[in-house]
């Protein structure tokens, strides 16, 4: 175990983008009116399912990145574009080379893949546009993203599945402990894809209509798309900070969790032992919540033990979809809006509760002074990370 | 003053094919049959489950973890790949788009970018790190450099281990193509014992190693990089050494000499 205590992270701008919109504005409406971003899927698929799609307007790229296109792409410069006036600053204030890009995503450019791959058998051929070297690959979306911003210091993706986008928040705060950054942008992004899809039909996890997270009668998941990005730096004036990041494995099985929640526990203490807080402290818990049966109740145990049981626990989940490798960096900035806004939005789709699962799940908006909150994810491979969010 | 950029390599492992260890690539010595990696890392049922790709880098970090004798339970890993599971997704959308069969459930989990990483974790019991990177070319830098932040951050030791699959030949046109490898370091603090070598981290350095004398069809690989290391670490070269190969952003690796006998 790590000794070393690190500062936190400030974070001085965040943008998001999923089926609820485009932007911290238009999801707070949709949190605050209790609106789903979830509709029934019009892809092509042998099943029912519901779907977040973005329907924001996604801008084509500057000319000069056209060969980069990609929805992800297209994805990452709203984001960025919605982070401006803080990047700019903060070009001003650090060298180009001191600035990383710290991301995560499971998807990467599949989306654009799978369509290819689909002319290829149809056709025999690809489509003379598509280059999988500039369209698929994690490095294509940090080509476009260090285009975009200017930022010239280390640059990775990180994808460990559902926890991608979160993971990328301790990276950052790692590398400013040990000087080698002053600033990052850091978070992540994920696009819908058939494949996704047809893989979590497969394990029968898909539900047939909108996700319904901690509910007695819950189906399954529901697939969505969007992202977020936070600008992190070692100086200024933060909006939050990030206190803490617990980052686990289970080491139990590659796609079900421990029933125990025994990596989630340690992954919330590792953040909360971080952050030098005690469980009393955190006012919220942004839940991994996903809608299967298996994640919530080990979730469910796990929030408990650590937390106990009079925490307010909600998963955004049933507004936006699980949005998969972006989740944890979406997820973070509804833990921000809710300590910068002062409200929790009321868990959608929720009663009657699943009385295995002995949370306080508020199903009003609730008010209050959200001082620190922890955001969870848990991914395939038994992947855990709970991002500790603090007010400043 | 501490230079957190400065590290202890303290164990390295290889699959190359025909090489299938350190040893056998410090030695040059060449086994035809080593055509396919083992998955020394995994335990059997895991072995079973991963790819190519995987079982190179449980044999790559399982020599590595080894030499440096590291507990396998507990020290954090840092898997790089560029294009990580990508002959499995081929295998998905074949199913999808030509054969329209069922997806397979057990296909689809070891799909993901870190199916090595969460293999290896529960091969090994390790309920600690992990986490898979991709940066192209710089994936070997990347995964240094969060190995770096780790180190800094209190941890010990840190396994890293980059690799690529064969590159997807109906999907890569008109670019070069590679043949798999894995490659492994552990590194530790500084002033750990024994080393192999003392590694710096720089960027923009000018190169005075060589790079490792290998065969035209890995020379492509993104992650050839962290070979070169491995290569210059075995041969106990002092000097410094580019961590791609001109496709890259010019990343480079310092090396001091170790007090390893």
């Amino acid at each position: 175990m790590p000794t070393t205590s690190l500062r936190p992270l400030l974070v001085t701008g965040y943008s998001m983008l999923s089926a609820l919109g485009n932007g911290r504005g238009a999801h707070l409406d949709a949190l605050a009116s209790g609106r789903t971003g979830l509709r029934p899927s019009t892809l092509p698929l042998a099943f029912e399912t519901a779907t977040g799609v973005v329907t924001a307007p996604l801008p084509e790229l500057p000319r000069e990145l056209h060969p980069w296109s990609t929805r992800i792409a297209r994805m990452a410069a709203v984001l960025i574009a919605e982070l401006e006036e803080p990047l700019r600053r903060a070009r001003a204030t650090w060298q180009p080379e001191r600035i990383a890009i710290l991301l995560g995503t499971s998807t990467a450019g599949a989306e654009t893949t799978e369509s290819a791959y689909r002319d290829f058998v149809a056709n025999g051929a690809f489509a003379a546009e598509y280059d999988f070297m500039r369209q698929h690959t994690f490095g294509a979306v940090l080509h476009v993203v260090r285009e975009l911003t200017g930022a010239r210091g280390p640059a990775w993706m990180c994808s460990t599945a559902c926890t991608s986008s979160g993971k990328p928040f301790a990276s950052a705060r790692r590398m400013m402990a040990a000087g080698m950054i002053d600033a990052a942008l850091v978070g992540g992004l994920d696009t819908l894809c058939t494949m996704t899809l047809q893989g979590f039909q497969s394990l029968q996890a898909l539900d047939r209509g909108p996700c319904r997270p901690f509910h007695k009668d819950r189906g399954g998941i529901s697939i969505g798309e969007g992202g977020a990005f936070a600008l992190v730096e070692r100086r200024g004036d933060p909006r939050v900070l990030v206190e803490g990041v617990g980052e686990t494995s289970d080491a139990y099985h590659i796609s079900a969790p421990h029933p125990e929640g025994l990596g989630a526990r340690a992954a919330m203490l590792e953040a909360l032992q971080q952050a030098g807080c005690k469980p009393g402290d955190i006012d919220h818990v942004n839940a991994h919540g996903t809608g299967t049966r298996l994640n919530d109740i080990a979730e469910a145990k796990a929030i408990s033990a650590v937390l106990g049981n009079q925490v307010p626990v909600v998963s955004t989940k049933a507004f936006t979809g699980h949005t998969l490798g972006a989740a944890a960096a979406l997820e973070f900035a509804f833990s921000a809006c809710a300590i910068e806004a002062g409200w929790i939005p009321a868990a959608l789709a929720v009663e009657p509760i699943d009385p295995g699962i002995e949370l306080r799940i508020p199903t009003q908006v609730t008010k209050g002074n959200f001082r620190r909150v922890i955001s969870n994810s848990f991914a395939f491979g038994g992947n855990n990370v709970s991002v500790l969010v603090g007010a400043p | 003053m501490n230079d957190p950029l400065r590290v202890a390599v303290t164990g390295v492992g290889l699959w190359l094919p025909g090489f299938p260890s350190a040893p056998a690539w410090a030695a040059r010595r060449r086994d035809d049959t080593a055509t396919k990696p083992v998955g020394l890392a995994f335990d059997r049922t895991n072995r079973r489950r991963a790819s190519g790709l995987g079982r190179a880098i449980a044999d790559a970090a399982a020599e590595a973890m080894a030499m440096a004798g590291v507990d396998a339970g507990t020290v954090p890993t840092v898997v790089g790949s560029s294009i990580g599971e990508a002959s499995t997704m081929i295998g998905l959308l074949e199913g999808m788009w030509r054969t329209r069969t069922p997806m397979s459930p057990a296909a689809f989990t070891v799909s993901v970018h870190n199916a090595a990483s969460g293999l290896l974790s529960i091969s090994q019991s390790n309920r600690g790190f992990t986490t898979s990177l991709a940066a192209d070319h710089d994936t070997p830098a990347a995964a240094l450099f969060e190995a770096i932040g780790l180190i800094a951050a209190g941890h010990r030791q840190v396994v890293v281990v980059c690799a690529d699959e064969a590159a997807p030949s109906n999907l890569i046109k008109d670019a070069p193509q590679w043949d798999l490898l894995a490659a492994a370091v552990v590194v530790s603090a500084a002033g750990a014992t024994p080393r192999l070598a003392t590694l710096h981290l720089t960027s923009g350095a000018a190169a005075t190693l060589d790079p490792a004398p290998i065969d035209r069809s890995l020379v492509h690989n993104p992650q050839i990089g962290l070979v070169d290391l491995v290569d210059a670490v075995l041969h106990r070269r002092i000097g410094t050494l580019a961590l791609d190969r001109g496709l890259g952003r010019g990343y480079t690796a310092a090396l001091e000499p170790g007090d390893a006998p």
